[in-house]
């Protein structure tokens, strides 16, 4: 399904989508208060957006130092090209170590690689333990969102999900009771864990070391539980040195969810003695997306979901009409990358406002990507023929003034002259909801001449 | 310093009172303005809906009848901004980069070029101000709600100094209004959402009119506005600053 | 070709010619504000308590006042042996701490703007025992106060830890309907003595 059907469809409920809206909304105004007392602000992105480039533009050998260090600091090291590889790479170090139980941290490429369905399928149980995560995990859904994951669900949602699989008491949704009683739930699970899974925030080329950041404590209850841990990263999440971590944790939570620092910001880089910790690197198309010069910014992304809560549409069509593992903004200009049949109606669920660019950490160039996207989308999928004969149609026109005001005078006739019925039915989309406009008796040019008639 | 008009394609054909708003501003401020009579437009519409390659006539036409001014003033935010950002798909010659550097937004022309607040103009109204995004966060005719710097505004400042004008406040004082071009058609519902939210918040603000530097945007508002019978009335910011009711 | 040598290969040929690495001018973030008020006000605004004493002596006294019915307790500041209830030394699995009540820790850095305290194996005796305990006290003279996250990793760059951790305030979520609420997975409360 495309975009703007799914979305029509969420808009069926009024009430839910200014729910859904105001909800975000309010994440994006708690980011203005904390990024407005920021001195210097607009340089901290600057100098995000420039060292990730640096780092894009050096990848190959930051990935080899990464690596290096890594190793000498006693971690395995893995490499996987698509999902598909990173999969069976999890799978077999499970395997190694007759893990059966494994708690999950919250992880983008995990869900990008549909990690968990493949794990299940062997008999793995896996639990994600954020608790937005296991919400929707419970569910049988996909996160809506990257940072908020079960923001389309209603508290009253969540209420019956948790009656229904952790026998929790009916409370009408208090937040308070169900967010203690998926402590208690999850505790159970962290300490019976055999292994833990975590992302990867940042990972640092100078020391080999890597940073997860989580608010509720549950990547390292994770990972400092269980006798392994491995965490997965795209290669896009390098960065040169430790001291270039000031100034993206200054920039990810102020831009999430308008807090200075995430709670947790843990770096880690040796696992505990006796324990085993696991890197797994993966490229699944962002090599690919690195060879391209007007989209390689993207991979700047460093998954802070500030341009989801600031974008009009997102907000109002939710994150589960994008169809994508990353909705809103940057997963438009990300998944048509991977697959532009499946998803080249994202690039046109914008309306080209900018917000998202002036609202991004690392100052990725959003809509103008989106804009770029589709260029190359109406040229190489197939487009519908009314579209496509309509705008070589218009092209002819304006490119020569005198078909323009014959084009022109012909249509302000139609909207002076056709009853209303007709101008409104069906394939008139515009006259759904919205009056057109009313047909002068002259354009512009034609008072223009009269005019300077007039005069002479 | 030679100017020269050019009216938008939409407003020469359906908002023909735009236009002329327009010129007799600029001719009220003392600017020799010429209205070249071989324009159509810009090609934004081709462009944003994907087929830049169709527009490639569209913007030759565009940089022909303009070539020969120092500036290009035009009501329209997006239009512009489509000029200066877009146009690097036809060959960069001195012609294109000179249409390119010289076109304004006519607040932004008559602020920043003219230096001009006061116009003389008398609207007793509680106006409500749609911020465009082309022109907000393209052209940057004012600070925007993302961005941390200092606050300004061109539209503002034209609008403050006009007699009897109250300027009021929105909730979300920059958010889009849902036009986007196709997008109106593609999106439908989102589009029409996002223009009824709209125009509650201008409602809520006490706003009698709405304006903004894009007529296209207004269109869009105005339809709803009819269609729902709101008591709100749309006018382009070149009519305010041409009145002197 | 190994994937790794495939993913470098690429990474190689796709990346566009060496951009340079910004220069960072911290001067830029200079914005005056006192350092300690605005450390505890942080810390108040993620969630924390904040409590001045004189010395780090009287840290033990204030926190059995504050905390006067705990069980499980454990302290690694220095003479607070009659304050444990449990030898880590005793301890075969970490796993049997999920009923500590709460844990004492000493933090080197504090940072101004986030009131995020770092931790780190040198200080942790136990990786987990931050994030397991019920409630976390954080104790920090108030001379290890920096502004802003670049002077806390200039200060880092000079000791290499195994593990680290920058923590701002209780663990919290707020993934139902946005309302916050104050203790998820980790410690559901920090109190940071400040001497």
């Amino acid at each position: 399904m495309n975009h703007s059907k799914a979305a029509s469809i969420f808009n069926k409920d009024e009430k839910k989508v200014d729910w859904h809206d105001k909800a975000l909304w309010f994440v994006r105004h708690k980011r203005d208060k904390a990024v407005h007392a920021v001195e210097g602000w607009e340089s901290l992105r600057n100098y995000g957006h420039g060292i990730k480039a640096h780092t894009l533009s050096n990848l190959d050998n930051y990935l080899i130092q990464f690596e290096e260090n890594a190793l000498k600091n006693g971690v395995q090291v893995h490499w996987a090209a698509d999902g598909d590889e990173h999969n069976k790479i999890v799978h077999s170090i499970l395997k190694a170590h007759n893990a059966k139980k494994v708690v999950k941290s919250k992880s983008m490429l995990t869900e990008e690689c549909h990690l968990n369905p493949f794990l299940e399928a062997d008999g793995i149980e896996v639990i994600d333990t954020d608790l937005g995560e296991r919400i929707v995990q419970l569910a049988k859904e996909p996160p809506s969102h990257i940072v908020l994951p079960a923001i389309h669900k209603t508290k009253e949602e969540v209420d019956e999900l948790f009656q229904e699989h952790l026998g929790t008491k009916p409370s009408g949704g208090d937040p308070q009771y169900l967010t203690g009683e998926a402590r208690k739930h999850l505790r159970k699970k962290f300490i019976s864990a055999d292994a833990a899974i975590t992302g990867v925030n940042f990972a640092i080329a100078d020391t080999g070391g890597f940073v997860v950041c989580t608010n509720e404590g549950n990547a390292d209850m994770g990972a400092h539980l269980a006798p392994v841990h491995i965490a997965c990263m795209g290669i896009e999440k390098l960065i040169p040195k430790q001291e270039h971590l000031g100034v993206f944790l200054r920039l990810l939570a102020r831009s999430a969810t308008g807090q200075p620092i995430t709670t947790y910001s843990s770096h880690f880089k040796k696992p505990i003695n006796g324990n085993k910790m696991h890197i797994v690197i993966v490229d699944n198309g962002r090599t690919e997306q690195l060879s391209r010069p007007d989209f390689r910014a993207s991979l700047h992304c460093i998954r802070c979901g500030a341009c989801m809560n600031t974008c009009p549409i997102y907000r109002r069509s939710g994150g589960h009409s994008y169809d994508a593992t990353i909705p809103g903004p940057i997963g438009s200009i990300l998944s048509p990358g991977k697959d532009l049949t499946k998803h080249s109606s994202l690039p046109f669920a914008s309306t080209l406002c900018g917000s998202c660019s002036d609202v991004c950490p690392v100052k990725i160039d959003i809509h103008s990507q989106l804009y770029k996207w589709r260029q190359i989308i109406t040229k190489e999928t197939p487009q519908p023929f009314v579209k496509k004969a309509s705008m070589k149609m218009m092209g002819k026109v304006f490119a020569k003034p005198m078909q323009f005001e014959r084009v022109g005078k012909v249509a302000r006739w139609s909207l002076r002259n056709l009853p209303k019925g007709v101008i409104n039915s069906k394939p008139n989309v515009w006259g759904k909801e919205r009056d057109l406009p009313s047909g002068p008796t002259e354009s512009f040019d034609d008072w223009y001449k009269k005019r300077t008639e007039n005069e002479q | 310093m030679k100017v020269g008009l050019f009216i938008p394609c939409y407003i020469n054909q359906l908002y023909p009172q735009v236009g002329i708003a327009t010129l007799e501003l600029l001719e009220k401020l003392n600017v020799n303005v010429t209205y070249p009579s071989g324009q159509t437009c810009c090609g934004q519409p081709m462009a944003n809906s994907g087929y830049e390659s169709e527009s490639v006539g569209a913007c030759n036409n565009f940089v022909d009848n303009f070539k020969d001014f120092d500036y290009v003033v035009t009501p329209s935010g997006s239009c512009a901004y489509h000029v200066k950002k877009h146009y690097d798909i036809i060959p960069q010659t001195e012609d294109v980069t000179n249409v390119r550097n010289n076109v304004y937004e006519l607040c932004d022309f008559i602020v920043n070029i003219l230096k001009i607040k006061n116009v003389n103009a008398k609207f007793p109204y509680k106006i409500g101000v749609h911020k465009s995004c082309h022109g907000l966060r393209g052209l940057r005719l004012g600070s925007c709600s993302e961005l941390v710097g200092p606050s300004f505004s061109s539209i503002e400042d034209l609008l403050n100094e006009v007699e009897g004008a109250e300027l009021t406040s929105l909730a979300r004082k920059d958010e889009c209004c849902g036009f986007g071009g196709t997008f109106a058609v593609t999106e439908e519902a989102i589009s029409v959402k996002m223009g009824k939210d709209k125009i509650k918040d201008h409602l809520d603000s006490g706003a009698e009119v709405i304006t903004a530097t894009d007529t296209s945007c207004l269109m869009h508002l105005e339809g709803l506005i009819n269609r729902n019978k709101q008591p709100l009335k749309v006018l382009h910011i070149a009519e305010i600053l041409n009145s002197s009711i | 070709m190994s994937s790794r040598e495939h993913i470098l290969s690429r990474a190689k040929a796709n990346k566009p010619d060496l951009l340079e690495l910004p220069n960072l001018d911290l001067n830029v973030f200079t914005d005056g504000r006192d350092l300690i008020k605005e450390f505890k006000t942080k810390i108040e605004v993620v969630g924390g308590n904040v409590v001045d004493v004189v010395t780090k002596e009287n840290v033990i006294s204030q926190v059995s006042s504050l905390f006067p019915n705990t069980k499980v307790n454990f302290s690694t500041l220095e003479g607070t042996q009659d304050f444990n209830t449990v030898s880590l030394e005793a301890l075969n699995k970490p796993h049997e701490l999920e009923d500590l009540d709460i844990m004492i820790l000493e933090s080197n850095i504090g940072v101004a703007e986030n009131g995020a305290l770092w931790l780190s194996d040198n200080q942790i005796p136990i990786r987990v025992l931050p994030f397991i305990t019920k409630h976390l006290v954080l104790v920090l003279n108030k001379e290890n106060i920096v502004p802003f996250m670049h002077q806390a990793y200039q200060k880092l760059s000079s000791n290499a830890t195994d593990f680290g951790v920058f923590i701002s305030g209780p663990s919290k979520t707020a993934d139902i309907e946005q309302s916050l609420v104050i203790g998820a997975q980790g410690a559901l409360s920090l109190t940071v003595f400040i001497y």
